[in-house]
């Protein structure tokens, strides 16, 4: 009988621990696959660095492109713009002229469409245009609306940020400068989680060939896709699972200000749209990444808008220890900038679409 | 009769130790390169979703039943958690070796040099060994006259 006691303890020490195990298998199973979540895809060589160009400051940013030409921006010199060739690397320096000297300004900030550049101050607010070649800006749209953040779409309009009258959130609208100035908000696309300004804070995507326009939320796990006069709105979540913004927010002081209390949680820092595909960069690492990687290059992750799908991910090297600040595709090439670096990338099929004005020399030749 | 009374003693404090030892050492090699442990576990296709908090809970338990095993009042009762764990990494293994086409091991030190088969046998040994110092220790004599 005793024995049989202590045959029972040890089986019914031996079942159990070996049926724990077979059930964390089975649930870890399960949620892989329902969460595919955090495991990225990494496809073999979806860029290839072609060369990187000491452009001496790290303080430009991109204003945008015409054809092969890039144009930087500077944050300290703002009405300075550099001008490189992609392709054949030659430089230049452009200084812009307002025709109004008597200007005044606080944050200025360029952004190119061709035929025309604009330069912007949402705080003062103004917005100047001129074309490009001729770098002369006149005042064309003045007093008009507030705005934070705001990338031309067209000649005529602009897709903004800014913080609307009625509900005192960020609201993302439409300004257009047709006969007179109009602003079209629309408050439903920014979802508040908390405050309705930290909270909604992102970055502003422009798909110029389609028209298409994206918002990427900065805290949380999501980006929406939209036409033009933001109809057919899509939401979209990312390979993450930080759904609600983590961020604290000390109460306002005297003067109403109101900061973030500690450091939030970044989940989408910067981003960059291409004929549809949304690239996203995360220092978030998936479960079975390496922590050491984050020392050597950043994570871009692709995302397909009509699809709705995550496509596959690749690492954008860093450059003398230093992360990739901001990045942009334009025709097959992807442009970041690292530090006082410009790295020019091209990008490689079925990754990536192929402009057809390059399938035939570029591509056939290769690097 | 003396003579068996005295290895009834001895041979359970034996491989208390033995184990103390396995597993003093597998868990501070496990904390010394943390890090690697956890991402370790974390590619293993089979604990994948807890790894961040399995990492940790296999090196406190290591220690814990080690600190255990060498305590009179405890031992008899460690023998049988150390049974338990030593199944739990076992059919770790045999999971691991069927289910998956990449095979990760986490097992800490010397231990991931050995291969998938010696790996097994080891712990089945292991496994023996627990076995018998509970049996052994087993406070009755019929249990003794039935088996040894």
């Amino acid at each position: 009988m005793i024995f049989n006691h202590v045959l029972i303890k040890l089986l019914g020490t031996i079942v159990p621990s070996v049926g724990l195990v077979v059930i964390l298998f089975l649930f870890s199973e399960d949620q892989l696959h329902r969460n595919n979540a955090f495991t990225r895809r990494y496809p073999p060589h979806p860029i290839i660095k072609q060369y990187d160009l000491d452009i001496g400051y790290n303080s430009y940013y991109i204003a945008g492109f015409d054809n092969d030409l890039l144009y930087l921006g500077n944050s300290t010199a703002p009405w300075h713009l550099l001008q490189i060739n992609v392709k054949n690397r030659d430089t230049l320096h452009i200084e812009l002229k307002p025709s109004d000297t008597e200007l005044k300004y606080r944050s200025l900030s360029v952004s190119i469409l061709p035929p025309y550049f604009f330069i912007m101050d949402g705080t003062v607010p103004f917005i100047l245009r001129g074309k490009l070649g001729d770098w002369k800006a006149k005042t064309w749209i003045e007093a008009g609306a507030y705005f934070n953040a705001a990338i031309p779409i067209d000649s005529n309009a602009l897709y903004v940020r800014t913080t609307s009258s009625m509900t005192k959130k960020y609201a993302l609208g439409i300004l257009r400068q047709a006969k007179k100035m109009t602003l079209e908000l629309d408050t439903t696309l920014l979802e508040t989680q908390i405050d309705g300004r930290f909270d909604v804070d992102g970055v502003m995507l422009t798909d110029l060939p389609s028209g298409r326009l994206a918002y990427v939320y900065y805290y949380r796990n999501e980006f929406m896709a939209m036409d033009p006069v933001f109809g057919n709105a899509k939401r979209y979540r990312t390979i993450d699972t930080i759904k609600v913004a983590q961020i604290q927010l000390t109460a306002p002081d005297r003067h109403g200000n109101i900061q973030m209390a500690k450091p939030p949680l970044l989940v989408n820092k910067t981003a960059s749209i291409h004929h549809g595909m949304v690239l996203i960069q995360s220092d978030r690492l998936g479960k079975n990444e390496s922590r050491h990687m984050l020392d050597q290059a950043s994570i871009i992750d692709v995302y397909n808008v009509v699809k709705g799908t995550y496509e596959f991910s690749f690492y954008l090297y860093h450059v003398k220890k230093k992360r990739v600040r901001e990045f942009a595709i334009q025709g097959n090439f992807l442009i970041a900038l690292v530090d006082d670096h410009v790295s020019i990338y091209r990008t490689q099929t079925p990754h990536f679409p192929q402009n057809i004005e390059n399938n035939g020399t570029q591509y056939t030749t290769g690097p | 009769m003396k003579g068996s009374k005295k290895v009834k003693v001895w041979f359970p404090y034996a491989i208390s130790m033995l184990y103390a030892i396995l597993f003093i050492y597998a868990a501070t090699s496990k904390l010394w390169d943390f890090q690697q442990f956890k991402i370790q576990l974390g590619q293993s296709p089979v604990l994948t979703a807890y790894a961040a908090w399995i990492a940790w809970l296999v090196p406190i338990t290591e220690y814990a039943l080690a600190f255990l095993l060498l305590m009179d009042s405890t031992r008899y009762r460690a023998h049988y958690a150390t049974l338990g764990l030593m199944a739990m990494f076992t059919t770790y293994i045999l999971l691991v070796l069927n289910f998956s086409a990449y095979v990760p091991c986490s097992c800490g030190g010397v231990l991931e040099d050995l291969g998938w088969t010696e790996h097994i046998i080891f712990n089945l040994f292991f496994i023996g060994l627990s076995i018998m110092a509970i049996l052994q220790s087993a406070p009755n004599k019929t249990l003794k006259a039935t088996l040894l």
